[in-house]
């Protein structure tokens, strides 16, 4: 996965989006601009006719994709904490890859891993909280 | 929206003393009974934002690598 290359197309074409531990989530018409040179379809389902364009992005919920720069999923909401909107008061800024970019803040993170519930997110728990508990936000 | 920052010397000091020394009752030393470990933590916290996102990368590039290695093998 090429994170510089993603979240420096995602930050230059002016998207509004938040990293969500490694998943990402933003508005449609500078997303789809973003990732287009990078050749965007479905992951693990290369066979499915399939266009990437505003109308897929807005009929989708959840979109699993492979790029020429590695995988990519956009979610429209996050279990845990609700909506974009959400999603966004639970942010917090760091610069990475030469770029200004919103991830999920320690709190929020942990509340999100919790609502997922599946083992890998559940097993990561304690080292995030260590972190908080530290003072690390 | 709050930013990230390095930590100041003086956050560092306080984050290192409580991983390595966790408190008794306290989530972190819960975490060291779980398994986790904490100096891996240190580690990390001794990182810029910056520097962790460019080891995440290096970290991410290296599966894909043993990945497409391990199926070129299949």
């Amino acid at each position: 996965m090429q994170f510089d290359k993603a979240l420096q197309s995602l930050c230059d074409a002016d998207v509004d989006f938040v990293v969500v531990g490694d998943h990402a989530r933003s508005s449609t018409r500078r997303l789809v601009s973003a990732l287009t040179p990078f050749h965007p379809r479905p992951r693990g389902l290369a066979d499915l006719p399939f266009i990437w364009d505003e109308a897929t992005l807005r009929n989708s919920t959840v979109l699993t994709l492979q790029t020429d720069i590695g995988e990519i999923d956009l979610l429209a909401e996050v279990a845990g904490l609700g909506s974009f909107e959400d999603v966004k008061r639970h942010s917090i800024t760091l610069e990475a890859y030469e770029r200004k970019v919103a991830t999920l803040d320690l709190p929020g993170l942990i509340q999100a891993k919790r609502a997922a519930g599946r083992e890998k997110d559940l097993s990561i728990i304690p080292e995030l909280e260590s972190l908080l508990e530290s003072g690390r936000d | 929206m709050k930013t990230l920052d390095p930590l100041t010397p003086q956050q560092l000091a306080r984050a290192e003393e409580l991983l390595l020394n966790p408190p008794p009752g306290s989530r972190i030393e819960a975490a060291r009974k779980y398994g986790i470990d904490l100096t891996l933590l240190v580690e990390q916290l001794r990182l810029t934002p910056a520097q962790r996102a460019l080891k995440l990368q290096a970290a991410t590039q290296a599966v894909d690598q043993i990945r497409g290695i391990a199926r070129r093998r299949c």
